[in-house]
């Protein structure tokens, strides 16, 4: 049935996101991004709530609350987290997005190991976000040589007993330097391809595995994006993920790739997250001000901007919900999740440069929210694919043959 | 008891049918496109094929649901948009009598749209856009039992053929003077008749469906016809315009489908320098991005329908539903056209068709210039023309055209 109602646990969900987004994070969004960091007991208090809006994070087997996102539902028990997640992430992300991104817990690091690990890897990787303080898992695929054309990484692993030894640096690593521990993408043999790529957990305190620099960024300041160096790196064999037998075939790459399909739909829900908080800032702006003795409503090109800008982001989170939608039903929907991000971080840039725009100079002081706002969206149209790639996944899909771009 | 969740999952019923109206459409509609359109009009056999649907009754017995409605009308307009608004005989009228009428002048004005002996539909129209510059507005002047109405109404869709025409006039006082008017049977062709046919249009798009002027000339219309909208005039007739946005809507949807599923085969079998055309980055880029315009565009339009079958009909939402689908289903001819290259701008192909009823349609009961208004209005809460009775009604200044 068609329908566009929450049902009571999306519901719930929106409501105490929001209310956390409001009361804690609205309110420390400026300093900790002038800070460059959040302070930890933040996000302790944030990561009580685990288990609430990020639920479903932790599988089942190791005490959490099943089912997540990333995780392939079986067609007859349907699930609701790829929904609720983009639900919720909005509304965090309304609040401050950095502080979303460095929420504790295996972040984009969790759909591989839930997608590819075996089960004793599942329960081996997640069993330590039950431990009390701040643990995080992250995601390293990015190189200084390989960004876009992710089949190009040259990271090398090589099999040395019971270990793998790896060489290579990533970079814009988010929650790198933090993570207890990070799923590597390596190659066996560059000139192998995506048949030659690997999927390893490698954790804090590996022998030749170190953390390089952190980045001083345009904006999501208070969000930790750092280099990882692999110096020969001893990763014992029982963290290459899914074991040997993954791997006849393409598999590795495909399982980097399957990661974005509920990711990518999160990530446009960051982004709409910033640009719904941009756009109410501009409507309250117009509505409550006034021009020479005019109300600024009266202004028709204002107007007329407020309202494309509110039916933009409507259609944007339409996307997003579509292709969460697919990932609960268990249909593939790459092609989906990649509109979604494609158009929401097109439709995010475009509100707060018009944020920017309708708050005139109040809008460029660093006093001002929406200054932030337009800093920290421009990432949305880059990270976790580039516009133009997910244009050319869309494109992919809908022709009959793909191209060879 | 259907539990409330967001889902994009049509039922079986729904499924069963669009599949129906989809095959009508690929038999029958698209055989016939430029038939109808050079002709002006549907072949009898074509409204009849279309009137075994039932989906006229169920319109006149009480109305399609919102999202019933939103499938069918985008499959039409796929079918063939021009077509697709001749065979919908009742027009806006149906929804309006509902919202307007008392529930006696719904029994007796809706018979008129009803199947008569010769087994054709009656049709309804709208008539609000007023005459060209410099005459004045329609005016209602109440006098004993009634109201004379005097004026020109100008690209009035069905006019030479309706049975049933709903006519906007000025009052004094009220909503911005505003009433609404029933005349029933077929305007005279008569240039005496105090309620006859001016000038036909000829149209840009949507030949298939005639528009002309009404010419009112102290016409006598009897109070028991005058629609009173019950107590809220104002809201009822937002709510009329409303629902023609989404009728509207589904129509650019289903033009805009159209227009991208040519584009997307026609690329794939045209070659250039040595492969598909569609192999080139930027051709693929912009299917990639009508693709996506498409796409946003029905959901917003199902959201806002959905949203009308749970009761909560939103202007604001109905509006940018519009508005987007307006722009889609430009954006989706437009670059149909210029991806066929020279055949884009054949008449052999129906780009050219749909580029220019694609225009037409951001025409039909209002245009996107005012969906943005009508969504500014409710997101700030004021009119931005500053009049607080009229935010969310085409106002005598910024009229829908073609309505
Ligand atoms: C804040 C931040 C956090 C990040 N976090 C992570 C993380 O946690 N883990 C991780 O692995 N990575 C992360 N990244 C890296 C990010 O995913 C990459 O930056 C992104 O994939 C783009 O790669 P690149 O920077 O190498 O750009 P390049 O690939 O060098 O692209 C340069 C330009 O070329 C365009 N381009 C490339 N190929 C094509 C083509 N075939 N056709 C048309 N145009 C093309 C791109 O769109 C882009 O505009 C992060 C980045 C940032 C900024």
């Amino acid at each position: 049935m068609i329908d566009f109602s929450l049902s009571p646990q999306q519901q719930i969900v929106r409501e105490v996101a929001h209310q956390i987004a409001q009361t804690v994070l609205r309110p420390g969004s400026l300093q900790w991004d002038q800070q460059h960091r959040i302070p930890d007991e933040v996000l302790l208090q944030l990561s009580m709530l685990r288990g609430g809006f990020t639920q479903g994070e932790v599988p089942e087997e190791v005490g959490g609350e099943g089912e997540g996102v990333g995780a392939v539902p079986d067609r007859r028990h349907r699930s609701q987290a790829n929904r609720i997640a983009v639900l919720g992430a909005e509304e965090l992300a309304w609040g401050d997005a950095s502080v979303l991104l460095s929420l504790p817990g295996p972040g984009l690091g969790g759909p591989p190991v839930r997608s590819m690990g075996t089960p004793e890897q599942r329960r081996r990787f997640f069993s330590v976000f039950q431990q009390p303080g701040l643990h995080y898992g992250a995601y390293a695929l990015t190189e200084p040589g390989a960004g876009s054309d992710v089949a190009g990484i040259q990271t090398r692993c090589r099999k040395q007993g019971r270990y793998y030894l790896l060489s290579g640096r990533k970079c814009y690593i988010t929650n790198g330097a933090r993570a207890d521990w990070v799923v590597v993408f390596a190659t066996v043999d560059p000139a192998l391809g995506r048949a030659g790529h690997r999927a390893f957990v490698v954790e804090r305190g590996t022998p030749g595995f170190s953390v390089g620099k952190i980045e001083r960024k345009m904006g999501l300041r208070a969000s930790e994006t750092a280099e990882l160096i692999f110096e020969e790196a001893r990763v014992p064999e029982e963290n290459l993920l899914g074991g040997e037998e993954y791997y006849r075939g393409k598999e590795g790459f495909v399982g980097a790739m399957q990661t974005f399909d509920s990711t990518r739909p999160m990530v446009a829900a960051v982004g709409l997250g910033i640009a719904r908080a941009a756009w109410e800032a501009a409507r309250d702006f117009v509505r409550d001000h006034y021009l020479l003795s005019r109300p600024l409503p009266r202004y028709a090109q204002l107007a007329a901007q407020l309202a494309q800008d509110r039916r933009l982001l409507d259609a944007a989170r339409l996307l997003c919900w579509r292709a969460a939608w697919m990932a609960d039903e268990g249909l593939p929907n790459s092609k989906e999740a990649s509109m979604a991000k494609a158009y929401a971080a097109r439709v995010a840039l475009r509100i707060c440069a018009h944020a920017v725009d309708i708050l005139g100079a109040h809008g460029l002081q660093t006093s001002q929210l929406v200054e932030k706002w337009y800093r920290d969206i421009k990432v949305f149209d880059i990270f976790e694919g580039t516009g133009q790639i997910q244009r050319i996944v869309i494109s992919r899909r809908i022709l009959r043959e793909p191209p060879s771009f | 008891m259907h539990k409330a969740m967001i889902s994009f999952a049509l039922d079986d019923d729904q499924r069963l049918l669009q599949d129906t109206v989809r095959r009508f459409c690929r038999e029958v509609l698209r055989e016939q496109m430029r038939r109808h359109e050079q002709q002006g009009g549907l072949l009898p056999e074509v409204e009849q094929a279309f009137a075994e649907l039932g989906l006229i009754d169920l319109e006149l017995d009480e109305g399609l649901p919102h999202r019933t409605a939103a499938l069918v009308h985008e499959e039409l307009a796929w079918g063939d948009p021009g077509a697709a608004v001749a065979l919908w005989t009742p027009h806006l009228c149906a929804g309006a009598l509902r919202e307007l009428g008392t529930p006696e002048q719904q029994a007796r004005l809706l018979a008129r749209l009803r199947r008569g002996p010769d087994q054709r539909y009656g049709r309804g129209a709208v008539a609000y856009a007023e005459g060209g510059p410099g005459q004045g507005a329609t005016v209602a002047v109440p006098t004993r039992g009634g109201y004379v109405l005097s004026g020109t109404k100008r690209f009035v869709l069905h006019a030479p053929q309706a049975e049933l025409t709903i006519v906007f006039a000025q009052l004094d006082g009220g909503c911005q003077g505003m009433g609404a008017f029933a005349i029933a049977g077929r305007p005279a062709a008569d240039p005496q008749g105090s309620f006859r046919l001016g000038q036909r249009h000829e149209l840009l798009g949507l030949r298939a469906a005639p528009a002309g002027e009404l010419v009112l000339q102290e016409h006598l219309v009897p109070e028991e016809d005058r629609l009173r909208g019950g107590d809220d005039f104002c809201a009822a007739a937002r709510r009329v315009f409303a629902r023609a946005q989404l009728l509207t809507a589904a129509r650019q949807v289903g033009l805009a489908r159209a227009a991208y599923e040519l584009a997307l085969s026609y690329t794939q079998d045209r070659r250039a320098f040595g492969k598909p055309v569609a192999h080139f980055q930027a051709v693929a880029f912009a299917l990639a991005e009508v693709h996506m315009e498409v796409e946003s565009a029905r959901w917003l339009l199902w959201q806002a329908a959905a949203e009308a079958d749970a009761g909560r009909l939103d202007l604001a939402l109905c509006a940018g539903a519009a508005a987007h689908a307006c722009e889609a289903a430009f954006c989706a001819a437009d670059w149909c056209v210029q991806l066929l290259g020279g055949a884009g701008f054949m008449e052999d192909f129906p780009a050219e068709k749909w580029l220019r009823e694609a225009k037409a349609l951001a025409l039909v009961g209002g245009t996107p210039q005012l969906y943005e208004q009508i969504v500014a209005a409710q997101v700030l809460g004021q009119d931005p023309e500053g009049n607080p009775e009229g935010a969310g009604l085409p106002s005598p200044r910024l009229q829908p055209f073609l309505t």
